[in-house]
């Protein structure tokens, strides 16, 4: 199967890092504006079946639909759109292209979240009452400085926190409504921070923190039932860290770099389901329903922060 | 400094009593009870006097009171203990309505004895020190906080609303919202809660996460939730708070000075706190406090505001909307 990439930010990389790790998988070429390849050459190269958008938000709609209209099969980073009807728009250009359409939900793949989900789906705390996440980052780096940019990425609500509502539906079912705090409109210039309150259908109460204003990644949740505790911290789970003297680079930062190795990432565990799902035509473990459902809760997230009242979702998210 | 407490239906008695008997300039010197079997068992217990008489123990030489039964009962007991010329550390919540804990605060004026509210987690040295990191702007100006003050379910009256005056956001609100406008120096606006009972059979509630807005731009979030479960949770709850500038980021954990103990005969991991006594620090300075008359470093009007602000997320629960902190009128 040949693929191609449009985008050559950091998850362009890391799509083309996967699709070289999978057998079976050629790789096209990686295209953006800049490259040697355009995105246009890419797709109209009737080999290529496959594409990855991985490009700012607002550019997912025109890239992913031309994607479709070509006849290529689409995986889109996450979030999908930055609009339900862009989302719409992406979904409805698939299907009447009869194309499928992944969304790259990375999370579901990763083996921390996916255990944490089914120890709870199990039965490990009992029933759950009040789940807990918490996503931290430094603000981070994108051409033009483009996650700057409101109107094209929406912040740590939309383009951080969408990993953790998409998390906490797929492990507690539909939300119900959404209260959410950030920093955006308080002059807190790029310290974007956000505290997102969920009520799900179940009854169950989530609370999820978002940070572009940390120094470091860390990620973890909590979910407390009526039989238990279930906790997880990435900072605290560090299997190996590498401090390095005589680098300048590292002693100037005097920091350790932690490293989580794993036989398969979580992205080449994505792309590969994604690559078998076409090869055998099943259901990814990622629809472009979830992602749309996602999408509109973080929206209803941003919606609460400006108004600073509760939102309610009309069904869950789903159109 | 003679101390007499008054009720051991709170918990934290059981924490102060072995203190002040180690306090040099603090003496236990008298134990009232409306539970008269309790209130002997622990004057024996502690080797004191046991005064069934309240009147009888506030005619005494006794200089200050701890309060320590149900918070409903708070304000009588106060109000008594001061117009008797007694200075007063209260349990958190003072009361369970604005008008009582506002009635404690004038009685206390009124009648020149000190009234703290037992606020220990403004004594815990790590909190102390990142509350010295935000004053002293070492990450710029505070714009958020996300705060946990957790725990297992206390039972008992604390899930009684008649004499709790809630549940779990009544008896886990106060403190860490008292540490938030202490750090911010800004006052609590609005509140937003989910509110609910998901852990225990139990007529209160026992799940509250609360969304706060100050005064100044900031704001927060609180889970106050009994949510961690007995037996097997290593320690009784926790105390933290993410806090965000517009320069840096503070992460406290305010009960992390412990040693883990994996002991075969328990069913779980033990935490052992070897941080500093809180408790300790609290007493110390209700004693100088009292003896200096000068203000105390959590007071009556500390405790009304945390209790505004859980009785404004019991508000907010049953309006589904945000809610003013203070009821206009």
């Amino acid at each position: 199967m040949r693929v191609g990439v449009i985008g050559t930010g950091t998850m362009g990389n890391a799509h083309a890092a996967a699709y070289r790790r999978i057998p079976g998988v050629e790789l096209a070429g990686v295209a953006s504006r800049s490259t040697e390849i355009k995105p246009e050459q890419l797709l109209a190269d009737p080999s290529v079946e496959l594409v990855s958008i991985c490009l700012p938000t607002h550019l997912h709609v025109p890239y992913a639909t031309a994607a479709a209209r070509a006849g290529k099969h689409v995986i889109c980073e996450k979030p999908l759109a930055r609009t339900l009807a862009d989302a719409d728009a992406i979904i409805d250009a698939c299907r009447a292209a009869g194309v499928r359409l992944f969304v790259g939900h990375t999370l579901r793949f990763s083996p921390d979240w996916a255990l944490g989900r089914a120890q709870v789906l199990g039965g490990a705390v009992g029933n759950p009452g009040v789940a807990r996440t918490r996503r931290v980052a430094p603000f981070p780096a994108g051409r033009d400085d483009w996650f700057a940019d409101h109107g094209i990425s929406g912040g740590v609500l939309l383009d951080l926190m969408i990993h953790d509502f998409d998390w906490l539906r797929w492990t507690f079912g539909e939300v119900q409504r959404v209260y959410a705090l950030s920093t955006r409109g308080r002059g807190a210039d790029r310290a974007d921070y956000a505290l997102v309150l969920l009520r799900f259908a179940s009854g169950v109460v989530a609370h999820a923190e978002g940070s572009w204003a940390h120094p470091a990644f860390n990620h973890g949740f909590d979910v407390a039932g009526d039989r238990g505790y279930l906790e997880y911290r990435m900072d605290r789970s560090v299997p190996l860290s590498i401090s390095r003297r005589g680098d300048e680079a590292a002693e100037r930062a005097r920091v350790a770099v932690p490293e989580s190795p794993l036989a398969e990432d979580p992205y080449t565990a994505q792309i590969r389901h994604f690559v078998e799902c076409l090869r055998t035509g099943a259901e990814p473990l990622v629809t472009p329903a979830d992602a749309r459902a996602a999408l509109a809760i973080a929206l209803a997230a941003e919606t609460s922060a400006r108004t600073r009242q509760p939102v309610a979702l009309e069904g869950g998210g789903a159109r | 400094m003679k101390l007499a407490i008054l009720s051991f239906a709170h918990i934290h008695a059981d924490i102060n009593a072995p203190i002040i008997r180690q306090m040099p300039n603090a003496e236990l010197a008298a134990i009232w009870d409306d539970d008269r079997e309790r209130g002997a068992a622990r004057a024996a217990q502690y080797g004191v006097p046991f005064v069934p008489d309240l009147a009888e123990l506030l005619r005494s030489d006794v200089d200050g009171v701890l309060i320590e039964s149900e918070n409903a009962r708070h304000p009588a007991l106060a109000l008594q203990a001061a117009a008797a010329g007694k200075h007063i550390l209260c349990e958190k919540p003072p009361a369970v309505t604005v008008a009582d804990a506002r009635a404690m605060i004038d009685a206390a004026a009124r009648h020149d004895v000190v009234l703290m509210t037992a606020f220990p987690a403004r004594f815990s040295p790590p909190v102390v020190r990142a509350r010295e990191a935000v004053l002293a702007g070492e990450i710029g100006r505070v714009v958020a906080i996300n705060g946990t003050n957790r725990g297992t379910f206390p039972g008992g009256w604390f899930a009684d609303p008649a004499l709790a005056g809630g549940g779990a956001v009544m008896d886990h609100t106060v403190h860490v919202l008292d540490l938030m406008r202490w750090f911010t120096r800004q006052e609590p606006v609005s509140v937003y809660a989910e509110v609910d009972r998901r852990f225990h059979d139990i007529p209160s509630d026992d799940c509250g996460t609360l969304a706060f807005e100050f005064s100044g731009g900031a704001f927060g979030t609180l889970d106050t939730s009994w949510s961690l479960p007995e037996p097997s949770f290593p320690t009784w709850g926790d105390v933290t708070m993410e806090i965000v500038g517009t320069r840096g980021t503070i992460s406290l954990d305010a009960i992390a000075q412990n040693l883990t103990l994996y002991n075969s005969d328990a069913v779980k991991a033990q935490r052992l706190y070897w941080g500093s006594d809180m408790y300790r620090l609290m007493l110390d300075d209700f004693v100088a406090a009292a003896g200096e008359r000068r203000p105390p470093r959590a007071t009556g009007e500390d405790g009304l505001v945390a209790m505004a602000v859980a009785l404004a997320a019991y508000r907010s629960a049953r309006s589904g909307r945000t809610e003013p902190i203070w009821e206009p009128g």
